[in-house]
């Protein structure tokens, strides 16, 4: 008997329309492109602006380095070797001494971000790559 | 023939045609069971729903803790519920806390074997009757008769104990039966 009502119960079962399962994919793949968009026009917008950060950070980081005196510090050591070799406490601390930190850590800090946003750049058009 | 799990690993490792592959096979169950709740007009709608969410949320799947089939209705299930609270209808929980006023003590077995269960042989009446049972013994029903779910699979989706799944199953019958009897 359980059979026979179990075999009513398949007859009854409601049927999509025949194209209901590839629309839904169709659906998906739509959403899936207009994320890899957004995515990838945000990831754009992110590594124009760490790259022209970068640039100025980097160029601030130089002028600033050469003010402090870190680039003659930095020459000596391929100069005169031997004063660095008797003197490397002193030196190291002087080349320290010399070294715009914020400077450097900020132009680390926005290459960092260029790197991620070139690398999500390229995973996203991979992704398009693939649903094409 | 590869399993859910397989064909889900499959799609994580990129190859989309996999999850081609789950929507063609889960598209009638899932629009059978939405239009048993939400009616065949709004199936469609939260089939697609339930699909895109199945997508979104892929990577959460644990195929430790329930098998996929499992996981796609409970989300069928909960997407119903939020669409049926939307309209304002009720809802599968509403009726949890039901007690029960039935023959509690008669096996399934008894039950099945009553006359009137062979006398109802019409898709169109059965469809019917179907629709005035109670969503939480409709659910039960369609789960069990119509997407061969076991009772441990069920209570798995529902979050139910095994004993609350028959025993939800046996007033169903109850439920069916009393009301075919006036049909006949």
């Amino acid at each position: 008997m359980e059979q026979n009502l179990q075999n009513l119960f398949k007859q009854a079962m409601h049927q999509p329309g025949s194209r209901l399962s590839g629309d839904i994919f169709s659906l998906i793949e739509y959403k899936k492109a207009k994320i890899i968009k957004v995515k990838k026009f945000g990831y754009l917008g992110l590594s124009i602006l760490s790259l022209s950060g970068s640039v100025f950070s980097i160029w601030g980081l130089i002028e600033q380095s050469t003010q402090l005196g870190f680039f003659k510090y930095l020459s000596l050591a391929f100069s005169d070797g031997g004063i660095i070799a008797t003197y490397w406490k002193e030196y190291t601390l002087s080349l320290v001494d010399s070294l715009p930190v914020a400077s450097l850590g900020m132009s680390l800090f926005l290459l960092f971000i260029l790197f991620i946003s070139i690398r999500g750049i390229s995973y996203q058009f991979k992704n398009k790559i693939l649903i094409a | 023939m590869r399993s859910d799990e397989e064909i889900i690993k499959e799609y994580l490792a990129g190859d989309d045609e996999s999850l081609k592959t789950l929507i063609d096979k889960y598209t009638s169950s899932i629009y059978n069971f939405s239009a048993r709740f939400v009616g065949v007009d709004n199936a469609k709608d939260i089939t697609q729903d339930v699909f895109l969410k199945v997508w979104r949320n892929i990577k959460k799947f644990d195929s430790d803790k329930a098998s996929f089939k499992t996981w796609i209705f409970r989300i069928a299930r909960n997407t119903i519920t939020d669409f049926l609270r939307k309209k304002k209808s009720v809802n599968f929980s509403s009726l949890d806390t039901e007690e029960g006023t039935f023959e509690e003590n008669i096996p399934d077995e008894i039950i099945l074997q009553d006359e009137i269960f062979s006398k109802l042989e019409d898709v169109e009446m059965l469809n019917k009757i179907l629709d005035k049972i109670p969503i939480n013994y409709r659910e039960i029903l369609v789960l069990y008769y119509q997407e061969d779910m076991t009772f441990k699979e069920i209570g798995g989706m529902l979050g139910k104990p095994l004993n609350t799944v028959k025993s939800y199953h046996h007033r169903a019958l109850i439920l069916l039966k009393g009301e075919i009897a006036p049909k006949l």
